[in-house]
């Protein structure tokens, strides 16, 4: 199973309006690469707190991703804004204790390509470097 | 209200280095409001320290602690059932907390995690501006509800210097001219004449004359 | 060692009087407040000696006054409320009396933050109008802040600094006449090279009835090059260079722009001794004293009165 990776502890944070059947659309990548990510949706990306990135690599993320709306698409207008100034803000307190800024990123979704979270997070690992054999459909008929 | 920020990691780091067992203590007053020292704050920076504390090897343990106050003396005894427990406090108080604790438990060691630094009030989320210096004898009566002792970079009673231009302070462009502001103010409420009487030095013994000032009231007290 | 002051006995005596200046060195070299006074003697009735201006750290102006003094000149003792606090000041104004020093100007100084000790603490325990008031006390009733009498009183000319350029401008001259009812006998102004402001501030200045009441000394600081115009105009609180000072420097070849500075000082003196209520000029010509004698004799101010 060298698919599942590299062995990186993910945890993705993400604006639910992103995807509105996230809760399925997660299981088939949640199955695959198991203890390897976690998905934590928020009401908006403007929700998260810094303490819960902070909290998201204490427990063992080596990355966290926050996934945000397309900039100006978000509906409490600027969530997403709020969420690029959290994510600058905790990658400065990181710094500060050694870690790369980089163990935290932000990833603006771009207007004229919806899609849904499981793409999303393919894309992601796909930048990894993780190529994935298993496609979502294939990981359905497992379930 | 009291603004604080937080000292840079390092710093905290250097003073915990001979500490184990840390209790670190937020106040849930003036540096919660101004995001520095409560109960988010005492968590993003336990995370930190603990993520280092990992990092380097070093093991540590932190309890999580903020208080509504920690500069009155019914909010810190909450402190007693657990302090004995911890090599040090980390306090995220103002600096009046940090010594109102060190007092009540004087075989403690306490350390401040913040850099106390102004009076001042919340201009907008996330900007706070000084607007007093606590002087003890306050004047805004006669300047248009404008301090000159915290807002003029030189404290002018008899402002404004020669510096003001298109009503930025010579010292930071970024803030008005504190006299500017007076002089217009009293011109609109057509009290411009107050500014033609010189103001006489200020009793600075008010603010500092003889050590640590004290207030105290009869009737307040039990 | 009862001597005058000899800016107030030309003034008094309704001459138009002229002074400059000397920023004393950044170290400990007599020689070079002596040098420039030598420049400077015969040309100017007196000599201001700045006090650690720009908020850096110099040889102390009273010092250096004491050392014109000993020459036989007649120092302006500058004085900044930004380093000392009102024990200090009053202290060092009895020491400048007993000193033969016979001239104050009582400024609040330049911000610490823009010196070379930025991280100094910025005493202002009192401002430059308070300073005035106190120094008035001093002298005039023998009294220092707070009312203890003195043994003896200082003997002091009073000055202060007006700068018709800064803003609000409407104020600017209500500021003077807060100055001179604080105690200020004379003023030196800013810089001047928008002569159309200045004319406009010294109507608000005889409006107000003050110009009977104070010596104005218009401020002259020639300009060396188009570059410093540039940078003054841009980095110097409370410079006003029109433009058309500056295009004209620049219209000059290089070699020829110190030549030119002179001549606009020299311009504008003539000017402002056509300017009712200006009394005199005060010439800063920073680092470049040599400028002053070429100015003062082609303003036709030379040679001074015996005063």
């Amino acid at each position: 199973m060298d698919q599942k990776g590299l062995g990186i502890t993910r945890a993705i944070l993400f604006c639910r309006q992103l995807d509105p059947d996230q809760d399925v659309n997660r299981r088939a990548i949640e199955k695959e690469l198991g203890s390897q990510i976690r998905f934590f949706p928020l009401p908006c990306s403007g929700r998260v707190d810094p303490l819960y990135l902070m909290r998201a690599l204490e427990s063992g993320a080596d990355k966290v991703y926050l996934i945000t709306c397309p900039e100006g698409a978000c509906r409490h207008r600027e969530g997403n804004l709020r969420a690029k100034k959290r994510i600058a803000y905790t990658q400065g307190l990181i710094e500060e204790i050694g870690l790369d800024r980089e163990r935290l990123e932000l990833i603006i979704t771009s207007a004229g390509d919806r899609k849904t979270i499981d793409e999303l997070t393919r894309d992601i690992l796909a930048r990894e470097g993780v190529t994935s054999s298993v496609n979502p459909n294939d990981a359905d008929i497992e379930k | 209200m009291i603004t604080a920020e937080r000292k840079p990691i390092k710093e905290i780091k250097e003073m915990l280095a001979p500490y184990r067992k840390i209790l670190v203590v937020g106040c849930g007053s003036c540096v919660a409001e101004c995001a520095a020292g409560g109960e988010k704050e005492v968590g993003l920076l336990s995370s930190a320290l603990r993520m280092d504390a990992k990092a380097s090897g070093k093991e540590i343990e932190i309890r999580e602690m903020t208080l509504d106050r920690q500069c009155v003396y019914e909010f810190i005894d909450q402190l007693t059932e657990v302090i004995d427990q911890y090599d040090v406090v980390l306090s995220l108080a103002c600096g009046a907390g940090v010594q109102a604790v060190a007092e009540v438990f004087p075989r403690v060691h306490i350390l401040p995690a913040l850099n106390t630094t102004f009076l001042g009030e919340t201009k907008e989320a996330g900007l706070w501006v000084e607007n007093c210096r606590g002087c003890g004898d306050c004047k805004l009566g006669v300047f248009a509800a404008v301090c000159p002792v915290t807002r003029c970079a030189k404290g002018l009673f008899n402002g404004p210097c020669g510096g003001s231009k298109t009503d930025r302070c010579e010292v930071d462009p970024d803030v008005p001219c504190a006299w500017q502001l007076i002089v217009s103010r009293l011109e609109d409420t057509g009290r411009l004449d107050l500014l033609r009487k010189v103001h006489p030095p200020a009793d600075w013994s008010k603010q500092q004359g003889k050590g640590p000032r004290k207030i105290k009231r009869e009737d307040q007290r039990t | 060692m009862m001597t005058e002051s000899r800016l107030k006995n030309v003034l008094t005596s309704g001459k138009f009087a002229v002074t400059a200046e000397c920023g004393p060195p950044k170290g400990a070299d007599p020689e070079v407040v002596k040098s420039k006074g030598k420049i400077l003697r015969d040309h100017v009735d007196s000599i201001n000696v700045t006090d650690n201006q720009t908020g850096v750290v110099r040889l102390s102006s009273l010092a250096a006054c004491a050392l014109l003094k000993a020459e036989g000149l007649d120092p302006v003792l500058q004085m900044v409320t930004r380093d000392r606090n009102r024990i200090a000041l009053q202290s060092d104004v009895l020491g400048a009396s007993a000193l033969g020093i016979r001239n104050i100007l009582c400024l609040s100084g330049d911000h610490q933050s823009f010196g070379n000790q930025p991280q100094a603490k910025g005493v202002f325990d009192i401002d430059s109008i308070q300073l005035i008031q106190a120094v008035r006390k001093m002298r005039d009733a023998g009294e220092i802040i707070g009312g203890d009498k003195l043994t003896g009183a200082p003997q002091l000319f009073i000055g202060a600094v007006a700068n018709p350029f800064a803003d609000p401008f409407k104020y600017r001259a209500a500021r003077l006449a807060t100055k001179v009812d604080a105690g200020a006998e004379f003023i030196q102004t800013q810089c001047i090279y928008n002569l159309n402001r200045f004319k406009e501030w010294m109507g608000l200045v005889r409006d107000l009835g003050m110009a009977d009441k104070v010596y104005i000394l218009g401020g002259i600081t020639p300009l060396k090059s188009a570059k410093m115009a540039e940078y003054m105009a841009k980095n110097v609180a409370g410079m006003d260079i029109p433009e058309e000072v500056i295009n004209r420097m620049k219209a000059a070849p290089a070699t020829e722009q110190r030549q030119e500075g002179i001549r606009i000082a020299v311009e504008t003196i003539l000017a402002l001794k056509e300017i009712k209520g200006v009394h005199g000029v005060h010439i800063m010509a920073i680092e470049w004293e040599e400028a002053v004698p070429q100015i003062v004799e082609e303003s036709k101010l030379s040679p001074r009165p015996q005063a």
